[in-house]
C-alpha cells in the first residue's frame, strides 16, 4: 500500500466509492506491469451497516430480520446460525421436523446461490448465453422456495425454536417432481463446463490458489476445496440435521477457477440428493418449540456451511431479551486474502473471473484503480470496462502464453 | 380468581428472574478427546491458563493471561496441528476489554481468550504464527481501538476514513446517535 501511495500523483475518480448510482461498491488498487497484476490491495468496508451494534439494542426476535439481511443469497445461513446460536444459550431444543425444514431450505438456498454464481461466471467470462439458461432453471429453485416459504430472496422461515411454516404432502410432491427437473438440468450443466472450450480457456489455470497457501491464509468454502482440502463445517461439525444425512464433500484437485466450478456444479448435485433424503426422511411432529423471552447468560460459538463457506456467529447472552453481543464474521471476509494471492501474477483480463470465482458476497467490485509501475500511469475502471477489456483481450488472443 | 399471598409471591418471583437452565449434561465419553486437550493445555501453560472448560463436543474455551496468548497458538499449531483461524471478536466486559481467538484445530473450535485493561488495550499480534488473521486485527483494532503490537500494517478496516479518531463504536460507552 505505501508503494502504491508513492506511484499515485493525481487521480480522477468520477463518481464513488459511494454513490447512489453504483451496485455494491468496494475498491480495490491493482499494481500493474504492463499486462500482469503484480500487487492487490482491497478495501472492504463499504458496506459496512453497523449491524453488530444494531443488534444490541434489539430483541433476539428482532435480530433475526437483522442478521437474515446481512446478505441476500446466504440468508438462510445467517438465521441458521443465529438461532442456533441463541437456541444454544437458552438451552432450547429445536423439534425434529424443524430442524429437517431448516436443513431443507439451507439445501435448496444453497442450489439457488450455486446456480445464481454459475450464471454470474458465465456473464465474467462474456458467455451471457449461460447466464440466461442457468438463471431460467433457476427459477425451478426460486419457485420451490416461494411455495415453501413464501418469500423469493428473505425465506424468514427461521424462528428461535424451529421454523414457522410446515410443509403439506402436496408440497412435497411437487418439490420431489421439481427435484427431478433440476438435477436433470445441472448435469447437463456439468457436461457442458466440463467440454466446453471457451468457458474452459478462461478457467483452467487462472487463479491459482495452492493447498499450503489457501491453509495458510484461512480460506474456507469452495475456494478452499477446489484446492483439495476436504473441509466442511457440515461435516466436520455437523449442526441441523447435517450429522444423519449421508452426502459427499466435493474436492478438486485443480486449485483453479475451474476447480471451484466444478466443486460448486457438482455440490449443487449432491444438494439435490440431499434434498430428496429430506423428503423421504422427514419426521413428523412440531415445528418449533417455545420458548423464553429472556435468554440466561451464556456464550455461544455456532458455525455452519453458508453457499460460499465457514460462516460463524458469536452470541453472548446477559440473562435479559437483548443479547450483549452479537459477532458475525461472514465466508467472504475469509476469502479476501486469499483472492489477492491470487490475482498476482495474472493478466488484468482474468481480474473479473478470479473475484467472481470466489463468490464475493460484495457483489460486483465497482471501482477498481490501476497503477502502473513500468510507466506510471494510473487510471480507474469500473467493472463494465474492465469485462469490455477482457472480452477484446481474450476474443484476440484466445489461448495466451502465461507467464 | 383469587390467589393467596404466597402465590402471588411465587409468579411474581418467576416472571422477574430469567429461568435457570443448566447446561445440558454430557456424558463424559463423548468430550473424552477435548477434555484430555484442555489438560494437556493445562500441563503447557501452568500458570498462564486461567481458566479451561468444555462446553460440549467441539467447543473449548481457554482463558490466558495477555502475553501468554502467542505461546499457547504455537503450541497448538506444533501439537494440535493448527492451521486455521475463524475470527477474532472484541468483548467489551465493562472494566476490561477481551479479544477472544476462535481457532480451529482438529475439527473442534478452540476459543482462546485473553483480558486487557481498557485504558491500555494494547495486546501482540499473531499475524506472523496464523497470517489470515491480518484482516481479523484489523477489524478489532477499528471498532475497538485495541491495538495489536506487530501487526503489519493495523489501517481502518471497515470504519469511513472520516470517522472520528479515538471513537470506537462497538465499545458499551458509545451509543447509536438518535
Amino acid at each position: 500500500m505505501e508503494g502504491a501511495r508513492k506511484l499515485v500523483s493525481t487521480f480522477k475518480v468520477p463518481i464513488g466509492p459511494q454513490h447512489p448510482a453504483l451496485k455494491e461498491p468496494s475498491n480495490f488498487t491493482l499494481e500493474v506491469e504492463g499486462e500482469y497484476v503484480v500487487n492487490v490491495t482491497a478495501r472492504v468496508g463499504y458496506n459496512h451497516r453497523g449491524i453488530e451494534k444494531a443488534c444490541e439494542n434489539r430483541t433476539y426476535l428482532q435480530d433475526i430480520y437483522l442478521i437474515e439481511r446481512i446478505c441476500g443469497i446466504c440468508s438462510h445461513a445467517h438465521t441458521t446460525t443465529f438461532c442456533q446460536a441463541v437456541e444454544e444459550c437458552g438451552g432450547i431444543q429445536a423439534p425434529p421436523r424443524g430442524i429437517y425444514l431448516r436443513t431443507l431450505v439451507a439445501e435448496l438456498n444453497r442450489i439457488h446461490s450455486h446456480l445464481l454464481w454459475l450464471g454470474v461466471a458465465g456473464h465474467e467470462v462474456g458467455w451471457d448465453t449461460l447466464l440466461m439458461y442457468v438463471w431460467r432453471d433457476r427459477e425451478v429453485v426460486m419457485e420451490a422456495l416461494e411455495m415453501l416459504t413464501g418469500n423469493r430472496v428473505n425465506y424468514a422461515i427461521n424462528t428461535i425454536g424451529g421454523v414457522r411454516r410446515d410443509i403439506t404432502p402436496e408440497q412435497m410432491r411437487k418439490l420431489t417432481k421439481w427435484l427431478k427437473i433440476l438435477e436433470e438440468r445441472t448435469k447437463h450443466y456439468r457436461n457442458l463446463c466440463l467440454g466446453e472450450k471457451t468457458l474452459l480457456s478462461r478457467a483452467i489455470g487462472i487463479g491459482i490458489l495452492k493447498p499450503n497457501v489457501a491453509r495458510s491464509l484461512c480460506a474456507v468454502g469452495p475456494t478452499l476445496r477446489a484446492s483439495g482440502i476436504k473441509w466442511d463445517v457440515r461435516r466436520d461439525d455437523p449442526y441441523a440435521a447435517y450429522d444423519e444425512i449421508p452426502f459427499e464433500v466435493v474436492t478438486s484437485d485443480m486449485c483453479d477457477v475451474a476447480g471451484r466450478v466444478i466443486v460448486r456444479v457438482d455440490e449443487t448435485l449432491q444438494s439435490i440428493n440431499i434434498c430428496k433424503w429430506i423428503l423421504e426422511h422427514l419426521p413428523s411432529g412440531d415445528i418449533r418449540t417455545k420458548l423464553t423471552r429472556k435468554i440466561p447468560p451464556n456464550e455461544v460459538v455456532s458455525r455452519a456451511e453458508a453457499p460460499r463457506g465457514e460462516l460463524i456467529h458469536f452470541v453472548r447472552s446477559n440473562g435479559t431479551d437483548k443479547p450483549d453481543r452479537v459477532k458475525v464474521r461472514a465466508p467472504t471476509l475469509g476469502n479476501i486474502l486469499a483472492v489477492c494471492e491470487m490475482l498476482k501474477g495474472g493478466y488484468i483480463a482474468d481480474i473479473p473471473i478470479v473475484l467472481a470465482a470466489i463468490d464475493p458476497c460484495f457483489s460486483c467490485t465497482d471501482r477498481m484503480l490501476f497503477v502502473d509501475r513500468t510507466t506510471d500511469k494510473n487510471w480507474v475502471w469500473s467493472s463494465e470496462d474492465l469485462k469490455r477489456y477482457s472480452v477484446r483481450f481474450y476474443a484476440n488472443e484466445p489461448f495466451p502464453r502465461r507467464r | 380468581m383469587i390467589m393467596s399471598e404466597e402465590k402471588k409471591a411465587q409468579t411474581e418471583e418467576k416472571k422477574a428472574a430469567p429461568p435457570r437452565i443448566e447446561p445440558p449434561k454430557v456424558e463424559p465419553q463423548k468430550i473424552q478427546v477435548e477434555n484430555s486437550m484442555v489438560e494437556e493445555i493445562k500441563k503447557f501453560l501452568g500458570e498462564d491458563l486461567i481458566e479451561g472448560k468444555v462446553q460440549r463436543p467441539r467447543r473449548i474455551y481457554l482463558k490466558v493471561k495477555p502475553g501468554a496468548h502467542r505461546k499457547a497458538i504455537q503450541y497448538m499449531k506444533d501439537n494440535w496441528g493448527l492451521y486455521h483461524i475463524s475470527t477474532i471478536s472484541g468483548l467489551d466486559l465493562g472494566n476490561n476489554l477481551e479479544v477472544v481467538f476462535h481457532l480451529n484445530a482438529r475439527n473442534i473450535e478452540v476459543n482462546l481468550r485473553a483480558e486487557i485493561p481498557r485504558n491500555k488495550a494494547k495486546i501482540d499480534t499473531i499475524t506472523d504464527l496464523l497470517p489470515g488473521s491480518n484482516l481479523y486485527e484489523r477489524e478489532v483494532h477499528d471498532l475497538f481501538g485495541i491495538e495489536f503490537r506487530g501487526h503489519p500494517n493495523l489501517e481502518k478496516l471497515e470504519l469511513p476514513e472520516d470517522w472520528p479518531k479515538g471513537v470506537y463504536p462497538l465499545r458499551k460507552d458509545w451509543k447509536v446517535p438518535e
